[in-house]
């Protein structure tokens, strides 16, 4: 991108000198990384430096703005906070593996159980056959006995 | 661009290694608390936007996935949104405009020029201010910036011209150019 950019913009003249020293002030080192080569050797010339020297005039002011180191207390509390979320966070996470394992044991099971359904042949027929109880009458066992008694 | 400097101390946090907290802590403390001052004028807000924003980090550490931004700058746009919230909550009008009230006057000479700055810098709009902090102060290149502020090249360009304008003029002063 930044190359097209450089592309776009062709050779460096006072005219782009210009517009970049009004965006990013005098120091070449926050100009777009492609354009710095050209920009600093037009720096050299003297419409370049009397731009680079206005600019520089805002740019002096603006480093006079400092903020204060973070202070002991706010560097404790972050730290501090960040134990107790990082574990809560890994309890989160192993509680859901738990969850997902169980879920997929379920599944499992479930499609375990379908797959047995349909593809195993109605076995109710086959257990009457089987059994020595059983007659083209019914169930002739000894409970049947008893119940007409 | 290159590797992501921050990649392996995010996956270290993730893991839940405590040294990498503290690394991360001092690497970005001092940086975001200087985008929320000068974001927002007071440093006691500016404590609470970096307090959130690390809240963020140590929610999303072992989720976090290198991808097209880099996790600096993904740790910029967080901490702006913050500062974006406050803004609205104060009703402050957020856009690239000038606010209609907002006066280019020259600020008057208080003695303490770094108050002056940060006088100018809550006067000029916010999107104007947030160009400025991350090229000028936080030393983010044109790219890098232009991708926290989701717009872009040629229109960051525009936003620091239009907003080292507006400073100018407030602490310099017309025609001295």
């Amino acid at each position: 991108m930044a190359d097209e950019r450089k592309a776009a913009h062709g050779p460096m003249n006072a005219q782009r000198f210009a517009a970049l020293a009004d965006a990013y002030g005098s120091a070449l080192h926050r100009w777009p990384r492609a354009e710095q080569a050209a920009a600093t050797l037009f720096a050299e010339s003297e419409e370049g430096r009397a731009i680079l020297a206005t600019a520089r005039r805002l740019d002096v002011i603006l480093d006079r703005h400092h903020v204060e180191a973070p202070s002991r207390t706010l560097h404790g509390e972050i730290v501090a906070r960040a134990t107790t979320q990082l574990s809560q966070g890994r309890r989160r996470r192993f509680w859901w593996l738990g969850f997902g394992l169980a879920g997929v044991g379920l599944a499992g099971a479930l499609a375990g159980l379908a797959l047995v359904t349909v593809v195993t042949p109605d076995a109710a027929s086959d257990h009457y056959v089987m059994d020595a109880n059983a007659t083209s009458f019914g169930d002739a066992g000894p409970d049947a006995d008893t119940e007409d008694l | 661009m290159g590797p992501d400097p921050d990649e392996e101390l995010v996956r270290r946090i993730g893991a839940g290694d405590q040294a990498a907290v503290q690394a991360m802590v001092a690497r970005k403390l001092p940086r975001l608390l200087s985008l929320a001052t000068r974001m927002l004028g007071d440093s006691a807000e500016a404590e609470d936007v970096a307090q959130e924003t690390f809240v963020r980090i140590w929610r999303h550490a072992s989720s976090w996935r290198h991808g097209h931004a880099r996790f600096d700058t993904w740790v910029h746009r967080v901490a702006l949104n913050l500062c974006y919230d406050r803004l609205r909550r104060r009703r402050e009008w957020v856009t690239d405009e000038l606010p209609e009230a907002a006066d280019e006057a020259p600020l008057p000479d208080a003695g303490d020029e770094g108050r002056r700055v940060s006088q100018a810098l809550q006067r000029i709009a916010p999107r104007q201010r947030e160009a400025i902090v991350l090229v000028y102060y936080q030393e983010m290149s044109n790219i890098e910036a232009a991708g926290a502020m989701q717009v872009s090249v040629d229109a960051l360009e525009s936003l620091l011209a239009r907003g080292r304008r507006s400073l100018q003029a407030m602490l310099i002063g017309d025609g001295d150019d």
